[in-house]
């Protein structure tokens, strides 16, 4: 400890940690109020009624289950997909180009991701996903409407915005595999795509660890998705063509008003203190995954 | 058993073996020795087309196994038929031994049925003096094997696809003594079933093991003799530099 004080680095070390520390112990003792004064059911109703003080994030907290689970799932496909084109089958020369074009898709601020959903994602996915498929499954998913935004659209649009994560972590996996090991792979008459489907196995801990990482960056998004996930408070919040909530979008979309009343401040404190809790594990999980080969 | 007629392989516009003719008989063991950058390895990887992997490289020439043109059948046929054994022991590390040995008769669609795959798995690790060791472990990680283990367990998945060459690319230079000694007296056995083609940089080791040697130097293939006649009356003056140490 007395070594840390002395090194200036550690100084700032001490600095980081003490303002991360800080700011979990306020996450903590804010959240208390609403958590005396609605107990349980903070979590487990759906009602957000400030004027009668009544706060109930289940809707929120189903809205991000949800964008979380279906991108994670979507973005499965699209990351594994991605990165084995890159790793093993695009040409060496090129590899080096899609790498950056992928790494590119990371720095991209989410605000233009959101605008693009908004503007573009949402009516084609109204058009040609939403409006046929709920001819025949509206009991099911619900009623889409114009422009499209929705539990869904926020949910495909998190999915595109993972990808260039988790992909990147599957293809660095990929790509660590030792080239003794292919060449004994190939030397016992495997194909290529036989070749490919070893080497996916193989790196199965690069993938969970990868998609972990990405559903914690899915449940935490904020702007992106309080961009096209509709912003309403829907308690059947899995009917996912409909427009609802998730926790971050909520706390976004309601931070104005929050001095006004009473438990409002609490009670997204409290909701941001979930979300919080629910990322950090996932990454951890999904970083312990990843360091453990 | 194995004839390489005119061999010409370029990595890019560099000429990495330059007009190899050899002729290997069925069931020995020829050793292709040579300081490192000679070519040994190219050639071993010419053999089962594995060199063809690699971009850049352009192979011209003709190997015929077993009376087959392998350049002229398909790559999957021609690498069931030879077994390969790497410098590294590299069993897949996330696959048990069991499933190590079975890949090749799986891949290749050998076996028809369970039992015949435990059958020749069996038979696999029993031929690599590996059976003792593992038959109450098979569903073990691989990767728990010591380093001899895991290099007689390749052995073995090379085996299990019942192949007639298998090619051995150094596969003692990361072992101790004890572990290399028990893959030399290895190669000896296997040679009743299979031709054994061997790469070293030892002369020692091709020495030991060999019935013929097959000395490579910068790219050419600079002698071939029976083991006896190499070591005791080279004909060049290379490779007697070579077998007393004093180039390499």
């Amino acid at each position: 400890m007395s070594r840390l004080i002395e090194h200036p680095l550690g100084i700032v070390m001490l600095l980081v940690i003490s303002i991360i520390s800080v700011m979990i112990i306020f996450l903590i003792i804010q959240s208390i109020p609403i958590l005396l004064y609605r107990g349980l059911e903070f979590l487990t109703t759906s009602s957000w009624n400030p004027v009668k003080e009544e706060y109930g994030i289940l809707f929120a907290l189903g809205g991000s289950v949800v964008v979380g689970l279906i991108s994670v799932a979507l973005g499965a496909v699209l990351s594994i997909s991605l990165a084995v084109f890159v790793a093993e089958i695009s040409p060496v020369r090129l590899r080096s180009i899609f790498v950056t074009l992928n790494d590119i898709g990371a720095a991209v601020p989410t605000v233009i991701y959101g605008l693009w959903g908004l503007i573009y994602l949402a009516p084609f996915l109204y058009d040609y996903v939403m409006a046929p498929l709920s001819t025949f499954l509206s009991n099911v998913l619900g009623v889409p409407s114009r422009p499209g935004t929705s539990i869904f659209t926020a949910s495909v649009l998190m999915a595109i915005m993972i990808v260039p994560f988790s992909s990147a972590i599957i293809r660095e996996g990929l790509l660590s595999i030792p080239t003794h090991l292919r060449e004994a792979i190939i030397s016992i008459g495997a194909t290529k795509w036989e070749l490919i489907w070893i080497q996916v196995k193989m790196v199965k801990n690069y993938i969970i660890g990868g998609l972990l990482i990405g559903f914690g960056r899915a449940v935490g998004e904020t702007v992106a998705v309080a961009m096209v996930v509709g912003n309403v408070i829907q308690p059947e919040f899995y009917k996912i063509f409909l427009p609802g909530y998730t926790v971050s979008s909520l706390i976004a979309d309601q931070y104005q008003n929050a001095e006004a009343y009473t438990y409002m401040v609490s009670a997204l404190f409290a909701a941001s203190l979930f979300i919080f809790i629910v990322g950090l594990l996932a990454n951890m999980v999904g970083l312990s995954m990843v360091r453990r080969k | 058993m194995i004839t390489i007629k005119d061999l010409n392989v370029w990595y890019r516009d560099n000429k990495i073996l330059d007009n190899i003719n050899l002729d290997v008989p069925r069931n020995v063991i020829l050793t292709i020795m040579g300081p490192s950058g000679s070519g040994k390895s190219t050639l071993l990887r010419a053999i089962n087309r594995l060199i063809e992997i690699y971009p850049g490289v352009r192979v011209e020439g003709e190997i015929y196994v077993d009376g087959v043109n392998v350049f002229k059948a398909r790559t999957e046929d021609v690498r069931r038929n030879i077994g390969m054994v790497f410098q590294i022991p590299n069993p897949i590390p996330n696959m048990s031994i069991f499933d190590n040995v079975a890949l090749g008769p799986k891949l290749n669609k050998l076996v028809k049925s369970e039992s015949e795959l435990r059958d020749i798995v069996k038979w696999a690790l029993e031929k690599a003096y590996l059976w003792d060791e593992v038959k109450n472990r098979l569903k073990e990680p691989a990767a728990k094997l010591s380093g001899g283990q895991q290099q007689r367990l390749c052995i073995a998945r090379a085996l299990a696809m019942k192949p007639k060459v298998i090619l051995m690319d150094e596969p003692t230079s990361n072992l101790d003594p004890v572990a290399t000694n028990r893959i030399e007296e290895l190669m000896v056995e296997l040679k009743k079933i299979v031709t054994v083609v061997l790469v070293t940089h030892n002369p020692a080791q091709a020495a030991r093991v060999s019935d013929y040697v097959a000395f490579l130097y910068k790219g050419r293939l600079v002698e071939v003799g029976s083991s006896s006649q190499i070591f005791t009356s080279p004909k060049n003056e290379l490779t007697e530099k070579y077998i007393t140490g004093r180039i390499g």
